[in-house]
């Protein structure tokens, strides 16, 4: 508690110095030491920036106020430094504590099938099994009556913000900041672990992400139009040609708790420690444009940052699964419809402290072999085709689950080290090698640029039902095709064109494997092939003053769309006022269900199906056999749009610059 | 007899392609100097005459049709000065007479010149009965010294005003580069910057710095020798990081929100092919050009460390800037965009005769062919500039008006040209660079 304290106080003195470094402006800019000759005084520009969203259902789901200070310096021999302060203060939390803050969730109940019919059960509370099966399977074995150091209280339903339980896998997710409610933190990557104070004001962590860049940059003449670009600090390194799909943007890992994927990119990508160096070679006799660029981002590891359970936004609602699972492992805890103990009956199960859930989470340790290294050759060739060929072998900034690990057998309390499909994970960063490249170039005939951009990786791993170990490592291809065109609309402007900006994402993943299994469909939850399209239509109105866009993403496989109009209006040169919503709407939800590996009999043969029960056959054989539900595999079948479509917003942004 | 004739054939023939009368050296001299023998003058009209709504009926004739619309309607009014020389540089002018004659016009119009090598390619008189007499103006202009080998404006400030208010709504901070990569005169490398596999003839550069929605938004736009090869444009956004390929639409676009398209940059920023150009005759009209040092400076611009201040604006809405203007020997050219789909139905534009510039006081007609806007560009003699500008030899671009007399809007520029040869790498002319940026 003490030690809480003390973080809140050296964060909010943090905060302190950095708003008013930001409110100083001009007279911190005055006062700055000057950095030699040939150097100029430091420029800096402050802004502000409100953004408050109102959620269906959630109400006030941010208001975030942001000063961010920009600041630029040549410093004198043709370098030169620029710098971006940020820092927010989201009153969500104090402002709609019940829903996101220290008063969030409460008590819950589980679910059991019991004869087919789905019924209410205390959760928490575990007797032995027997009719009318109206509590949770426990008090038996190693599967507790009660959870004592685990009370319901402070508790959502996993996955309740974007489905019912419906007979499917559910358990219980502590929501509030892990300053009031430790159960389940844990640091999946700068998030998970975030006490109150750290999520109203993100940037103030001991990864000093207030200073959200700041890097020096020189051109070296080598003569002969060469040059020699090198730019080393903390900064953004933007790779590919395509918006809102990262298939070669992938240097800097991405943070989605601040609006999910609906910030522009520059807002959300989280700056790394990165030295580039780029050969700049000019033109030669065939090709208009060389330039050869090494990346290497020597910081520590960074995971994208999904949001954190009981926050506004947690992309694929993941957060709240890790959440979940790591209490399921610290605590223990009630699943629904789980121990299938006759024919058509699930009940709800009262696991133990260390039988199921996410024990560890290995993030890379900073070492020469966990930095990344990038190279990328880019060019235009005499006939105008730009172009670049793009290679890097990074950490991956996605987590990967690693199942059937260590955990103590819910029946017969034996220990072992690996239980092949059990839910039992370890949660891992893989390295990942990515080829690719991209290109882009006009069509006069349909007075339109064309953007491509595709890679294939190896190393990813994906969730694989199949495999005893409940993942697989599989090659990917990304691409995207992009259009853009501007054209007269008369009923949006006369005198101005309206851009059109249609983009269509492909993603494949090789080796994909999915079979029915004797319950339904076992293997990849991911789908074999997926498409994305996007777009926008942007018009300008007022000499720009007034910018009306929409822009319509739709997933195929998912079969959900996300809506998001919005008016910008600049005000005057220094005052924006956006207003805008996000709509999302999803059709054929049942698709998005898959193999939950209730069905897995990892503690053979206690948890065999019940049709299988004393066969003396594959009673005994842990595999999976396909009983689905929405959780915990769906939401890679419902995506980002899909897994968020209850989550509809309304929303007014104001930006003023000092 | 018979014989001679026989082998004049050839050149008879060549002469009927497009070429009626091979310049002379007296023609270059009347072309870079047109006022050799006298400074052109018109009833009433004397330095110091102020020209406005009560006034302007005598003087129609050396008005633009625009420039009078506006005067007539009381919008602003025009202090005349003297006419003075805004001589070319000796460079441009000598490789005028070296390379006399050896350009040819295509076989037909749109078709790409050939045997240019530098300086003027049509430096005689236009010929009213010469049915291709305007390309061959358009051809002057594309190859004219505009800003030189190479020059930078930094800053060049952008106002976006409400003409009936006077409020200004936004202004943008900008540098601009331009830079030849051939048929270069003047500064080295001389003729070419290479490698050129592409053939770029010439590319205009631009960064803008404030305001802060539009910080580091920067455009490359390069103009290839082929005049039937398509420009290619790149868009750098600050706040997405990532270059953009402009579609070729959008040079026909309101840039960023302003008056001008990127096809107005300069006064005509597109290919000689893209358009059908008349010449339509030659007379004395009023243009705004003047000497900067001579000026009542703005008062109300961000300073600059070098005490340089910029060109006034005045007039309703602040839309007009406050220069002389003096009465120029033109070449009065039309121009109509061969796609229909193009937002103008014509321009026509006041070709300063000794600059070979365009953008004195252009009118721009929508496709219903009233009258859309009308663009004034004012120029300073390069000697009563900046310091580094003395001896550049071209006209400075000082000042710009673009009023929108249908939504009664106007963008007005400021400049501050700068004739700097070591400001124009052409490192920053190559897409990679706007890549480099914040």
């Amino acid at each position: 508690m003490s030690e809480t304290k003390y973080y809140q106080k050296k964060r909010l003195s943090l905060l302190g110095s950095a708003l008013c470094a930001a409110f100083a402006g001009p007279v911190w800019a005055e006062g700055l030491p000057s950095m030699g000759e040939e150097s100029s005084p430091w420029q800096v520009d402050v802004t502000y920036e409100n953004h408050t969203a109102h959620r269906e259902h959630a109400g006030l789901a941010k208001f975030r106020n942001t000063l961010q200070a920009e600041f630029d310096k040549k410093a004198g021999d043709g370098w030169t430094i620029h710098g971006i302060t940020r820092g927010s203060w989201d009153g969500v939390y104090r402002m709609n504590s019940s829903e996101y803050g220290k008063d969030a969730g409460g008590a819950i109940a589980s679910q059991s099938t019991v004869s087919g019919s789905l019924v209410t059960v205390p959760w928490g509370v575990g007797a032995p099994p027997a009719p009318p099966f109206n509590t949770a399977l426990g008090g038996l074995a190693q599967f507790p009556a009660t959870y004592p150091n685990n009370p319901n209280t402070g508790f959502r339903v996993l996955g309740d913000r974007w489905h019912d339980i419906n007979g499917g896998v559910a358990f219980a997710v502590p929501v509030r900041p892990c300053d009031v409610d430790s159960r389940g933190c844990r640091d999946f990557g700068g998030y998970g672990d975030k006490t109150l104070s750290e999520l109203e004001a993100p940037e103030f962590n001991d990864r000093l992400d207030f200073v959200r860049e700041l890097y020096a940059k020189k051109t070296f003449d080598l003569g002969d139009g060469k040059g020699l670009f090198v730019k080393v600090g903390k900064q953004q390194v933007v790779w590919g040609r395509t918006d809102l799909f990262r298939v070669l943007d992938v240097i800097n890992p991405v943070d989605y708790s601040r609006n999910n994927i609906y910030d522009e990119l520059s807002d959300i990508r989280i700056p790394m420690w990165i030295a580039q160096a780029e050969y700049r070679m000019g033109a030669s006799d065939t090709m208009q444009d060389r330039n050869f660029q090494i990346v290497w981002n020597f910081d520590k590891f960074r995971a994208n940052n999904l949001g954190q359970c009981g926050t506004p936004n947690v992309i694929l609602d993941a957060g709240c699964f890790f959440r979940g699972m790591a209490n399921l492992w610290d605590n223990g805890g009630t699943v629904a419809n789980f121990a299938n103990v006759a024919p058509g009956t699930l009940l709800a199960t009262n696991f133990g402290p260390g039988q199921i859930g996410l024990k560890d989470v290995n993030l890379p340790d900073w070492s020469l072999s966990n930095t990344q290294l990038g190279v990328k050759y880019e060019g235009v060739t005499m006939d105008g085709l730009s172009f670049s060929l793009n290679a890097l072998t990074y950490r991956s900034q996605l987590p990967s689950l690693h199942g059937g690990k260590r955990a103590t057998n819910s029946f017969t309390g034996v220990y072992q080290n690996a239980w092949p499909y059990l839910i039992s994970f370890d949660m891992e960063f893989p390295r990942v090698n990515l080829l690719g490249g991209s290109m882009d170039f006009q069509v006069p005939a349909a007075n339109a640029a064309v953007r491509v951009e595709a890679a294939l990786t190896d190393g990813e791993e994906f969730s694989n039902t199949a495999r005893e170990e409940l993942y697989s490592k599989n090659n990917v291809f990304r691409a995207v095709v992009g259009v853009d065109r501007p054209t007269f609309v008369p009923f949006i402007s006369e005198t101005s064109a309206t851009l059109i900006s249609a983009q269509l994402f492909y993603q494949h993943i090789f080796d994909h494997e999915w079979r029915q299994g004797s319950l339904g469909p076992v293997g990849m939850p991911d789908w074999e092939n997926s498409f994305i399209g996007t777009l926008l239509i942007k018009g300008f109105l007022r000499n720009g003053t007034l910018s009306p866009q929409v822009i319509m993403a739709h997933d195929f496989q998912a079969r959900a769309t996300a809506i998001a109009p919005q008016v910008e209006w600049n005000v005057t040169n220094d005052l924006k006022i956006t207003v805008g919503a996000n709509y999302k709407l999803a059709e054929g939800r049942d698709r998005w269900n898959f193999d939950d590996c209730r069905a897995c009999n990892p503690f053979a043969p206690f948890t065999a199906p019940a049709a299988e029960q004393g066969n003396g056959t594959t009673e005994n054989v842990p595999y999976s056999r396909g009983l689905a539900g929405m959780e915990p595999l769906g939401r890679f079948r419902a995506g980002p749009i899909g897994a968020a479509f209850k989550e509809n917003d309304l929303f007014v942004k104001l930006n003023y610059k000092f | 007899m018979n014989k001679k004739l026989i082998a004049l054939l050839p050149l008879l023939a060549a002469g009927m392609v497009g070429v009626s009368q091979a310049a002379t050296e007296a023609d270059v001299d009347n072309s870079f100097n047109p006022y050799k023998s006298g400074l052109p003058s018109f009833p009433g009209l004397t330095a110091g005459t102020i020209i406005n709504k009560s006034n302007v009926e005598p003087f129609k004739d050396v008005l633009g049709a625009g420039v009078y619309k506006l005067i007539k309607e009381g919008l602003f009014e025009i202090k005349v000065g003297a006419t003075t020389q805004f001589s070319i540089s000796k460079a441009y002018v000598d490789a005028t007479k070296a390379n006399l004659n050896k350009t040819k016009l295509g076989a037909k119009a749109g078709d790409m010149i050939t045997g240019y090598v530098a300086g003027r390619p049509f430096p005689e008189e236009p010929d009213a009965k010469d049915a291709r007499a305007g390309e061959k103006l358009a051809w002057n202009y594309k190859y004219g010294v505009n800003w030189g080998d190479g020059a930078i404006i930094s800053p060049f400030y952008w106002k976006y005003r409400n003409m009936q208010s006077g409020q200004v709504e936004k202004t943008l901070k900008w540098d601009f580069h331009f830079l030849n990569f051939m048929h270069r005169t003047k500064d080295a490398p001389v003729p070419e910057i290479t490698p050129n596999p592409s053939g770029i003839f010439r590319a205009i550069y631009t960064k803008a710095h404030e305001p802060s929605d539009l910080k580091n938004t920067q455009l490359l736009i390069q103009r290839f020798e082929d005049d039937n090869k398509l420009d290619d444009a790149y868009l750098y956004l600050g706040f997405q990081r990532r270059v953009r390929r402009l579609a070729q639409g959008q040079a026909t676009d309101a840039f960023l929100g302003s008056d001008l398209m990127i096809e107005d940059f300069e006064g005509y920023n597109g290919r000689v092919s893209d358009m059908k150009w008349t010449f339509k005759g030659t007379k004395n009209v009023l243009l705004p050009m003047w000497n900067h040092d001579e000026l009542k400076l703005a008062t109300d611009m961000p300073a600059e460390a070098d005490g340089y201040k910029y060109v006034n604006f005045a007039g309703q809405g602040g839309c007009f800037h406050e220069g002389t203007w003096q009465l120029r020997k033109v070449y009065v050219l039309e121009a109509a965009p061969v796609n229909s789909n193009h937002p103008v139905s014509k321009r026509v534009f006041y070709m300063d005769v000794q600059l070979g510039n365009l953008n004195g006081a252009n009118e721009i007609y929508d496709r219903k062919g009233e009258l859309w806007k009308v663009f004034m560009v004012g120029k300073s003699q390069a000697d009563h500039h900046l310091p580094v500008n003395k001896g550049a030899g071209i006209g400075i671009d000082d000042a710009f008006s673009m009023v929108d007399l249908q939504s009664k809007h106007c963008t007005t520029g400021q400049f501050k040209g700068q004739v700097d040869p070591k400001k124009n790498p052409p490192g920053l002319f190559q897409v990679q660079n706007l890549r480099g940026g914040d």
